[in-house]
């Protein structure tokens, strides 16, 4: 009962999420702005209901099983690419790459220029 | 023996396509074998000692689309069938929001550095997926498909499926980019000499989404918040300029 009660409030942010998305006409997904207007309402309120709390963890904890209905169109789809899999495996892997040196390269700078480093932990 | 296994296959073919006809059926057994997938990919990783390289999510569906093919069940079927599935990531994706709003605190405190790596290099993790693909030749659905490749699930459907991509497809990329984004951070933070678990999990979690993030809390607790939080902030950075920054280039 408690867990539904949290369940209920994600639901109504869901929704609101989508009517923004629908009035304004925006190209984000309802999710991602329930998303944002929750985390925006949870720091003005300054605490989290236990009911809350435990619902996202749930739902959290799922998150895996709710994307693989997705996830296995890829192994049935496959013909659709076919010729685009060299593009696709270099984007992905040079890709990802480039942008894991890029990220530890410009944090790094920046925390030592702000001199906030931390040693081990 | 052969005659026994086409027999017994001719058996399941028709029990499974019986149950399809029925609605009710279809769905419940489209989330059983979801269900299933998902508990034995868990098990097998933990027997498997937790590689980095092959997280419970690809062990999962590859049982789900051998059950799929062993059953012979149509891909759309199975799909329809799962929606009562899929629909939950909606309020799931808002659920983000909860540990989000639980390291508002270190935001607070390193919130200058973040702030000037975050744009930079979510932008980047997606532009040279783009680059690259579109320079081999990439067609834009492809090209729409990889760009969110370093956004976590949730938000990257609803960023594919804004531009025009295949969901599928981008589900795949998203498990290899996390896959190796791992393997990435790991090599580098080594030859760089990166010691500082703040960075080397922002790093994880802004490249590699949930599958960096769960590698980030192995690694720790400061290593896995920071991660959360990188993850947090490149899919909603992401979310709100991709789609932007993709109609200025004209795919």
């Amino acid at each position: 009962m408690v867990m539904l009660r949290g369940f209920l409030v994600l639901s109504i942010f869901f929704l609101l999420g989508e009517a923004v998305r629908i009035l304004f006409a925006l190209p984000v997904s309802g999710g991602v702005i329930g998303m944002i207007l929750l985390t925006v309402t949870l720091m003005l309120r300054g605490r989290i209901s236990d009911s809350l709390a435990q619902a996202s963890g749930a739902l959290i904890s799922v998150l895996v099983l709710l994307i693989m209905p997705g996830v296995v169109g890829v192994f049935f789809q496959a013909d659709e690419f076919s010729g685009q899999w060299l593009a696709i495996g270099l984007a992905l892997v040079v890709g990802t790459l480039l942008s894991v040196l890029t990220t530890l390269w410009l944090l790094q700078r920046a925390v030592r220029r702000t001199g906030q480093e931390l040693g081990n932990d | 023996m052969t005659d026994l296994i086409d027999r017994l296959a001719v058996i399941i073919h028709t029990l499974s396509n019986t149950l399809v006809d029925s609605p009710s059926a279809n769905i419940v057994l489209a989330v059983a074998l979801t269900l299933g997938a998902f508990m034995a990919g868990n098990r097998l990783f933990a027997f498997f000692r937790s590689p980095v390289w092959l997280p419970p999510v690809v062990i999962a569906a590859c049982l789900l689309s051998l059950a799929l093919t062993i059953l012979k069940l149509n891909y759309g079927n199975y799909r329809e069938g799962a929606q009562w599935l899929t629909v939950l990531l909606g309020p799931a994706t808002v659920a983000l929001g909860v540990p989000l709003y639980q390291q508002v605190r270190h935001i607070r405190a390193l919130w200058r550095p973040i702030l000037f790596t975050l744009p930079i290099a979510a932008l980047l993790a997606a532009v040279y997926a783009v680059l690259i693909a579109a320079a081999f030749g990439a067609s834009p659905e492809v090209i729409a498909s990889v760009a969110p490749k370093s956004v976590t699930a949730p938000i990257a459907i609803g960023i594919t499926e804004q531009l025009g991509g295949s969901v599928s497809l981008m589900m795949g990329g998203l498990l290899i980019t996390g896959v190796v984004a791992t393997v990435f951070v790991d090599l580098a933070v080594r030859w760089m000499n990166i010691q500082d678990p703040r960075i080397v999990g922002f790093a994880l979690g802004l490249n590699g989404h949930a599958i960096g993030t769960a590698r980030a809390f192995e690694l720790g607790p400061t290593a896995g918040a920071f991660a959360s939080l990188g993850m947090g902030l490149t899919g909603i950075f992401t979310a709100l300029t991709l789609p932007f920054v993709f109609g200025t280039f004209g795919f």
